[in-house]
């Protein structure tokens, strides 16, 4: 009476058979990863030292470290960071726990989702059009910051919106009922109850604008420089527009170079990541809801 | 007494909840007609009658949590303790710090304990000298939960059983000293042990507070108040010493409801 019929059977083989099919997707999505990693591991590695990181690029940018591109890319990130955080955090707060769902607030949820779907080099001439020219910060850190800050605005927004809407509408219920005015409701639940969520936002920020080429090589990356920036309006050379020119651009350059240049750009991304991941798991694991 | 639920001894009307000619329409859908009803000061009373006759959406217009939904119209008055609350001079904030609300379902605030009893306190008494940890204790010790809490201040409310949650809930409240107690079905997420335990609660309360408690369950109301109101479809049908609504019902339709024929 329990025994298996045919039908069970074959049921069985067709779930088995799709069970495998979508594993080998999951895998197929890790082996470009594994093999990016791999092969600059074992072309670059070997450029990588104390000295790769901390000197100047010399003889025509086929020797010498890559010191100038990294400290570029952490003023680029910097900067950008602190215009788009507070904007991104700010504009996120306004649309989920003040504005009312009607045409202007639609109107702003269009223009952002619009915002995050223009490519990159439209945002780079846009960059030069307000930043460099318009402003007149000239090429420049700023301007090259501003630019990415545009671009990378609608991550911060949304995925801020997102943990403020994880925040369960009962506790603003229960403010409110005490007589919390918006703002503090925001301040005392909404926000320490989101921050987990907001950081991951601004983790994806942080690598996609230390990794973007297209928006700074107009507004404020050089080639090369022989001095570090001082300050926001000087130009600056950057890991990314490094990358590109060691690779392509400059003739003599040995084979590991670019591979060395890539790994640090990529070790980068990959240190700050964990070290916002392993912060967010730390604040989540205090939260208990 | 204690110093942190002390009222306003300069005003003690008779009646704490007085409302005149209520109408109230969600939309175009009428949800009350004409409610004209003297709520005892200082008393526990109770709402009763079956789903959709309109309790909760009075308890709500009392401390004008429904006008949140944007699509609520209100005709006649609500006084609270003389003062009209829909009067455009009132502020909204003053409501609520003066008329407290417990929901069906728990809702501590996820941070320590201490900070859920103090919250509301730090809003409404900025600055105050008063002793935090005196405020913390006594309104614990009010709600029956100082002995169970008292080495886990720091805990998150979130963490306690459900019953210790509504508790604190109510507790959290009595710091700002209110003048009214809104609970809506305050028991109905808790076991009967909870039950009691937030029933005998909320008796210790009454003469302090003035309670209007929504319930599903008659047998709470008979237990757990002094007076009774009995609403049908947006009217209130009786309203009575809660022992003599459930003995001599002067209504046709109380006693087929408490008799258990609809509802």
């Amino acid at each position: 009476m329990f025994a298996e019929s045919d039908l069970n059977a074959r049921n069985k083989r067709v779930q088995g058979l799709f069970r495998m099919l979508f594993l080998m997707m999951t895998i197929l999505l890790i082996v470009p990863v594994a093999i990016i990693l791999f092969t600059l591991v074992s072309k670059g590695g070997s450029v990588i030292s104390i000295d790769f990181l901390f000197t100047n690029p010399t003889d025509g940018m086929t020797a010498g470290g890559i010191f100038p591109a990294l400290l570029g890319t952490v003023w680029i990130v910097a900067v950008a960071l602190l215009a788009s955080v507070p904007l991104g955090v700010a504009a996120a707060i306004y649309l989920n726990e003040y504005a009312g769902d009607n045409w202007f607030t639609r109107l702003i949820q269009l223009a952002i989702i619009n915002l995050a779907g223009v490519p990159s080099i439209v945002h780079a001439l846009f960059g030069v059009g307000a930043f460099v020219i318009f402003f007149g910060f000239g090429t420049s850190i700023l301007a090259a910051s501003l630019t990415l800050a545009i671009m990378t605005l609608p991550i911060v927004i949304v995925s801020t919106r997102e943990s403020l809407r994880a925040v369960p509408q009962a506790f603003r219920e229960a403010c409110w009922n005490m007589g919390a005015t918006r703002w503090q409701t925001i301040r005392r639940i909404v926000l320490p109850n989101a921050i987990s969520g907001i950081l991951t936002g601004v983790i994806l920020e942080v690598s996609r604008t230390a990794g973007e080429t297209a928006p700074i090589m107009f507004t404020g990356a050089a080639f090369f420089l022989p001095f570090l920036p001082q300050g926001v309006f000087d130009q600056t050379m950057a890991m990314s527009l490094h990358l590109f020119v060691v690779a392509t651009q400059v003739p003599g350059v040995p084979e590991e170079l670019p591979f060395g240049v890539a790994l640090v750009l990529i070790a980068m991304v990959l240190i700050m990541n964990s070290i916002s991941i392993a912060f967010r798991m730390y604040l989540r694991g205090k939260k208990k809801w | 007494m204690n110093a942190i639920i002390d009222q306003d001894d300069n005003q003690s009307p008779e009646y704490a909840i007085h409302t005149r000619n209520l109408n109230l329409w969600y939309g175009t859908f009428q949800a009350l007609f004409d409610v004209d009803l003297s709520i005892r000061n200082g008393m526990i009373t109770s709402l009763i009658g079956p789903s959709g006759c309109g309790k909760s959406t009075f308890l709500r217009s009392v401390n004008r949590i429904n006008e949140r939904l944007g699509y609520v119209r209100i005709e006649g008055d609500i006084n609270v303790l003389d003062n009209n609350i829909y009067d455009p001079a009132v502020e909204l904030v003053q409501v609520r710090k003066q008329i407290g609300m417990v929901f069906q379902r728990p809702n501590p605030l996820p941070i320590s304990i201490r900070d859920n009893i103090l919250f509301g306190h730090r809003l409404h008494n900025k600055g105050s000298k008063a002793d935090p940890d005196e405020i913390v204790e006594s309104a614990l010790k009010q709600v029956l939960l100082w002995e169970k809490v008292k080495d886990r201040l720091n805990h998150k409310g979130t963490e306690l059983s459900l019953e210790e949650q509504q508790k604190l809930c109510i507790a959290r409240l009595l710091p700002v000293k209110p003048s009214v107690l809104l609970m809506d079905e305050p028991c109905s997420a808790l076991d009967p042990k909870g039950t009691a335990a937030v029933e005998e609660l909320i008796w210790e309360l009454r003469g302090e507070y003035t309670i209007l408690i929504v319930t599903h369950n008659m047998a709470q109301a008979r237990r757990a108040s002094e007076e009774c109101i009995f609403m049908l479809m947006g009217r209130v049908i009786e309203h009575q010493a809660t022992e003599d609504l459930f003995v001599t019902p002067e209504q046709k339709e109380t006693a087929d409801y408490i008799e258990g024929r609809y509802g």
